[in-house]
């Protein structure tokens, strides 16, 4: 009686996971899907034939046994080097607090919680947050942070896994400084990255966002809003303890109406214009980026003018319209504003990336692949470890593909997979690879 | 003199508004390698094939990755397509043995040691809060330790609500074979649901309120 009331209950269960899981799948979305549009019609058009079916057989088998022979001899060699190389288990101690079951946190005092781990890492809890360590072992640390504000600082390894699970949302970190809260009462999510790179996954329209030093996210799901800024230079300490006060709650949003100032991050090193002009007195156009709202910007723009827009917006805006006019298919538009930033704030660091964003502009316009090329080509020589090296990689190995033959993408698809092999080209550098 | 051209019929649908083409009609504009055919193949059944993907590998990229595979593999074998209107079943089944070949080279990977499995990123809905993403986690975990065969045909029955016939078309196995399948899987997750102490409160109901 009791066996069949057990397999009954496994039953339930397993029917309410497997509904919850496949709920759980959303749909791709319209940029994911143009994207593997992008990258199937490149290679279609590539118009790559096969080997004949005997000569490439006769090779797979060679290629097995081959792969089979060596596979032995190095398993056991990779084994024994793996478990030489394995971690340790994490270990902890925590300051100002102690660890209730289930691994909830409780605070002793009011001056918030310091947990230290053995290999370097540090969490600190400000006063009244309340977060838990779900799981920390070998592979990593999974904490959650059910509400409040906490601050990371994680040691950089390729062997351990951190995920933070904050509200809805979760960050995959590898080794980074960031501060992290989750308000839940105003559905405000908020992440101030202080170095390295994080990944927030959650409840956002545009999927996964990647963020980088100096970035700031706030997401407030209900007014749907999803707001990215930079934060000035020495605006956040660099230390990690225990904050007194929840500081990093207040989210740093610009506010509508405000200009891009000198002593502003992106501004900090960018040369003054040998005619100074004033900015005009723009709506934030970042802002509404942000938020979807391209449309608005492109009025804006017929409204004030495209020449006075072009020579008098801020660094900023001209990014933010030259983001606008592309994702409105209007790459001329979004050519000129980029054209605009390079030629009036050449040594801003927004002038490297907009050689890769006018590549992307030329791309969608017809006939613009070579051009495009031409800037991925001037990205990639000058901006070494920027923020778009991946992706310009990947598009000008499409592009390569497209334009002279898989013979002369290949050593590009080679080069973007040992710096990338989960990028988001991967798989069409395998592809390309494999198809030679 | 009259030219054949077996695998490349003649077709009305360039000028058909083609989002009003059949699949019979998309599928013909493929065998003659026409651009918008592909896209539009990608545009009907990328979506489907994408987010079956997702649940049977539990990862994004990898689901990318798979989708890529799938649809060049649509493009290149579609001169081989007997039946232009079946063109659907054509890309599920392209699907199936991408998917299956996938997994079981993930299973290799794992065995060699060479990659760590990827971590399950179900994420996406504001209706799940942390326990229920632990759960999938842990679920996902289990659906990891299924063959191949086993794991498709428990996802495309139990998630994509497939049904046995379609089941056994898509993966070119028999019903039979299906029912099998089914029941071996399920009883296996059950088995394992219920020896993970991690998931015992699932089992208690306190959650589900059963």
């Amino acid at each position: 009686m009791t066996k069949m009331s057990d397999e009954a209950k496994a039953s339930r269960a397993l029917a309410t996971l497997t509904e919850l899981y496949a709920e759980s799948v959303e749909a791709a979305t319209s940029a994911e899907l143009d994207r593997g549009l992008d990258a199937l019609l490149a290679r279609a058009a590539s118009g790559r034939t096969g080997r004949p079916g005997l000569v490439r057989w006769s090779l797979v088998g060679a290629t097995v046994a081959l792969s089979t022979l060596v596979a032995l001899q190095v398993t056991s060699v990779v084994q024994k080097r793996m478990r030489a190389l394995e971690p340790a288990t994490l270990a902890y101690s925590i300051d100002g607090g102690s660890v209730l079951e289930g691994g909830y946190l409780r605070e002793s005092g009011h001056a918030g919680i310091n947990v230290l781990f053995n290999e370097g890492s540090k969490l600190a809890l400000t006063p009244g947050t309340r977060g838990r360590l779900r799981t920390v072992d070998r592979e990593g640390a999974l904490v959650n942070i059910e509400h409040g504000t906490a601050s990371f600082q994680v040691t950089p390894s390729n062997s351990r896994r951190w995920l933070i699970d904050v509200g809805p949302f979760l960050v995959t970190v590898k080794g980074t400084v960031f501060t992290v809260s989750w308000d839940p009462l105003r559905e405000e999510f908020e992440l101030r990255l202080k170095q390295g790179h994080v990944v927030v996954s959650g409840p956002v329209s545009a999927g996964e966002i990647a963020l980088r030093t100096g970035q700031h996210l706030v997401v407030n799901l209900a007014t749907s809003a999803t707001v990215i800024t930079e934060d000035k230079p020495g605006q956040e300490s660099d230390s990690i303890a225990a904050p007194a006060q929840q500081s990093v709650a207040t989210p740093a949003v610009q506010p509508p109406g405000a200009i891009e100032k000198p002593g502003g991050r992106s501004h900090a090193a960018v040369s003054v214009p040998a005619r100074p002009t004033k900015a005009v007195d723009l709506l934030p156009w970042s802002d509404e980026l942000a938020r979807g709202h391209w449309d608005r910007i492109l009025e804006d723009v017929e409204r004030i003018g495209v020449e006075t827009t072009l020579s008098k917006a801020s660094s900023k805006d001209l990014f933010a319209l030259a983001d606008a006019a592309r994702y409105r298919r209007r790459p001329d538009l979004a050519r000129a504003a980029l054209l605009a930033e390079r030629q009036r704030f050449p040594d801003s660091p927004r002038s490297l990336d907009a050689l890769y964003l006018l590549g992307r502009a030329e791309e969608s316009r017809e006939g613009g692949a070579v051009q495009a090329l031409g800037w991925y080509d001037q990205y990639l020589a000058r901006a070494l470890g920027g923020p778009f090296v991946g992706e310009a990689l990947g598009r000008k190995m499409i592009l390569t593909d497209k334009l002279q033959g898989s013979a002369q993408a290949r050593p590009i698809a080679e080069d973007y997979l040992r710096r990338f092999p989960k990028g988001s080209y991967a798989g069409s550098a395998r592809a390309l690879i494999r198809v030679q | 003199m009259v030219t054949q051209h077996p695998h490349a019929p003649l077709s009305l649908v360039v000028t058909q508004d083609r989002r009003a083409a059949t699949d019979g009609d998309v599928a013909r504009g493929m065998m003659m390698g026409d651009e918008w055919a592909i896209a539009e193949t990608w545009r009907r059944f990328a979506p489907m094939v994408l987010r079956m993907a997702k649940r049977i590998l539990g990862s994004q990229s990898e689901a990318e990755d798979v989708g890529q595979e799938v649809f060049y593999r649509v493009f290149r074998k579609a001169k081989l397509l007997r039946e232009p209107d079946s063109l659907r079943s054509f890309v599920y089944a392209c699907a199936m043995r991408s998917l299956k070949t996938e997994l079981r080279r993930r299973k290799l990977r794992a065995w060699l040691h060479f990659d760590k499995p990827e971590v399950l990123a179900c994420l996406g809905s504001r209706t799940l809060d942390v326990e229920s993403r632990d759960l999938l986690r842990r679920f996902h975990g289990l659906l990891e330790r299924l063959n191949a065969r086993d794991r498709l045909v428990f996802v495309l029955r139990r998630m994509e609500s497939m049904t046995v016939e379609e089941v056994a078309a898509s993966m070119e196995i028999s019903e039979s074979t299906v029912k099998r399948s089914m029941t071996h899987a399920s009883n296996r997750l059950s088995h394992w649901i219920a020896a993970d102490p991690g998931l015992a409160g699932l089992l208690d109901g306190e959650r589900w309120g059963q």
